[in-house]
């Protein structure tokens, strides 16, 4: 369409007769050809990404739409049925999976700020220059490296109510031993414990690259007027921060919203369900009990969640740019 | 600071001293145990002795039957082959898509940015058995591109490596502009070499992705040959549940091995804080 523009041929009309005359006209094709071109850059620059997202990640979420409008018959000849909108009317009409919402609500509500508080405050002492703090700050980053099976299998022994390590040492100190994750009141917080042990390294890495990126000049100038440390990090340290921070808690949040595997490996939901987060009710549903449809529009409403919360999130950091 | 007294820094101190015995604990508890022989892996445990910390009869017989009789070695060396392509396209390809989405202006780019961030909320357990039948439809099935390829595009990557673009002052871009270089000169030549955060971050997010997948390469691959590491650690857990010694060892291993690679970073890390440090 711009190829059309009389102005445009005109401009490229001079150019082709060596016109030497800079005019407006010239100037404003240079400037459309110029963001022709880096429309193009653009969009090669992002194709393998794109192409790699779409096929691999939005293209089986919309196979996963399409399957959770359907249900499976058994026996032979088994095929999908069409049944519009029923999975999910059935979710809203089951117990078990407003329990499971709300585990899952209660698990995130704890864990994100747990992990991204603590994270922050590990990245801040990995920063200081202390005597040794290349040990420690090495020794802070060895969680990383271990994977979520591998910590749910360590503190599954160690967390064992009746010859783990734990216990052991609480009642070698002269506190009752705690059933950990064999109780409906305690299962949860192990793997919120479990999980943030594994988490909160792999969370430090990005703020401790964020707060190196903070130029040491702002805060001794900021020191010899007197403010304090903790002035400092509040006027400082924190709104240059922001977007890692925020980067950290929603791709947390993300990551949490789904944890399977302790779950799986640990407790496999129970006791008495207290630990049943969506993701696992869905896989249980989905493999165990062989609906797939139900499963998959569980998946769904899991995911529809997430993209709230960390809509709210955005909102909720980013409101302050304004 | 040499001036102030370091007297008012040891919470400091004790905070990092717990971090470390909370973070090294169940890891060295782990490594006591893959090397105690198996009727000892609870013994000085309840009530607690000293023995409890140290093997007393320490064996390496639990690493010799892994590697040697069980096939551990093959799933270490696949799981690090895959993780290393992973982060070798993934950090061309998240370079290249976080450059356009940061310093760049074309239509349709916000669209296609929260597009790249829905993708990252989507969990693999969701997307897998869709998934699986699109890769068997490439014929993949059983392969070691089924494993790659739907790691290199991650919109993680793609999402720091544009914040971290974004946050480059555009007087480095309109000059090199006007000096006539291009979109990828720039790239390639200015933002890259300033990047060194984000491309350790992405790397350390990509190789673990891959390191730590579980599921996808479950249900992906079916042979011992393209086995990778907590699949392998799974075996052991369903098969030989009683076997301690050998699913620590197992596990002291699969989580070793990318310390060893962490390490290294870890160190540039302190290098990049000491050079930009007092003076």
């Amino acid at each position: 369409m711009a190829r059309n523009d009389p102005i445009q041929q005109r401009g490229a009309g001079r150019v082709a007769r060596g016109d030497a005359v800079v005019g407006l006209p010239r100037a404003a094709s240079i400037a459309a050809s110029a963001r022709r071109n880096n429309w193009a850059t653009a969009y090669l620059l992002l194709a393998p990404a794109l192409i790699g997202l779409a096929v691999f990640r939005l293209y089986p979420i919309a196979l996963a739409v399409w399957g959770s409008l359907h249900t499976s018959t058994f026996g032979a000849g088994a095929q999908r049925v069409f049944v519009g909108l029923d999975n999910y009317a059935f979710l809203v009409s089951n117990p078990v999976f407003w329990d499971s919402l709300w585990v899952t609500l209660k698990f995130n509500l704890v864990v994100n700020p747990i992990q991204v508080l603590l994270a922050l405050l590990l990245a801040v002492v990995a920063n200081q220059r202390l005597r040794g703090i290349a040990v420690y700050r090495t020794i802070f980053f060895v969680p990383i490296g271990v994977s979520v099976p591998i910590a749910a299998i360590l503190w599954q022994m160690m967390l064992d109510p009746n010859r783990g390590v734990v216990n052991a040492l609480l009642l070698g100190v002269g506190l009752p031993a705690q059933p950990f994750l064999t109780s409906a009141d305690q299962a949860l917080w192990s793997i919120i414990g479990i999980a943030s042990w594994k988490g909160v390294s792999f969370w430090m890495v990005f703020l401790l690259a964020g707060l190196q990126g903070i130029p040491r000049e702002l805060h001794e100038a900021a020191k010899l007027d007197g403010a304090a440390a903790v002035r400092r990090f509040l006027d400082i340290t924190l709104p240059l921060l922001k977007r890692t921070i925020l980067f950290v808690l929603v791709t947390d949040t993300a990551i949490n919203f789904l944890l399977f595997a302790p779950v799986y490996l640990l407790t496999r939901g129970g006791p008495e369900l207290s630990t049943n987060v969506l993701m696992y009710e869905a896989f249980k549903t989905g493999f165990v009990y062989a609906d797939m449809g139900q499963g998959l529009a569980m998946v769904l409403v899991l995911l529809l969640l997430v993209l709230v919360v960390v809509g709210l999130e955005f909102r909720l950091l980013q409101a302050e740019d304004a | 600071m040499a001036k102030r007294s370091s007297g008012g820094r040891w919470p400091v101190y004790l905070l990092s001293i717990a971090v470390c015995v909370l973070f090294l604990g169940p890891l060295l508890w782990g490594l006591a145990s893959s090397l105690r022989p198996l009727d000892e892996i609870f013994r000085y445990t309840m009530p607690f002795s000293l023995q409890a910390l140290y093997p007393t009869t320490p064996t390496l017989d639990a690493y010799r039957v892994i590697f040697f009789e069980k096939g551990f070695g093959r799933a270490v060396l696949n799981t690090a082959f895959v993780a290393t392509a992973t982060v070798l396209g993934g950090l061309l390809v998240a370079a290249l898509a976080g450059f356009a989405f940061a310093r760049l202006e074309f239509p349709g780019k916000r669209l296609l940015f929260v597009l790249t961030v829905v993708t990252f909320m989507v969990p693999f357990e969701a997307i897998a058995i869709p998934l699986y039948d699109l890769v068997q439809g490439f014929g993949w099935v059983d392969t070691y591109q089924a494993l790659i390829a739907p790691g290199v595009a991650n919109g993680i990557a793609i999402f720091l490596f544009r914040q971290f673009f974004s946050e480059i002052p555009s007087d480095l871009v309109d000059a090199a502009r006007l000096d006539g270089a291009s979109w990828l000169g720039i790239l390639f030549q200015i933002f890259l070499p300033l990047s060194k955060p984000v491309m350790i971050g992405a790397s350390l997010l990509l190789f673990l992705f891959q390191w730590e997948s579980f599921l996808w390469p479950l249900i992906a691959v079916r042979s011992e040959q393209f086995k990778v590491v907590q699949v392998a650690l799974s075996d052991f857990q369903t098969q030989y549940t009683t076997l301690w010694n050998e699913l620590f060892a197992a596990s002291i291993v699969a989580a070793v091995i990318p310390l060893l690679l962490l390490l290294p970073l870890q160190r540039y890390y302190v290098q990049s804080v000491v050079g930009t440090g007092l003076k």
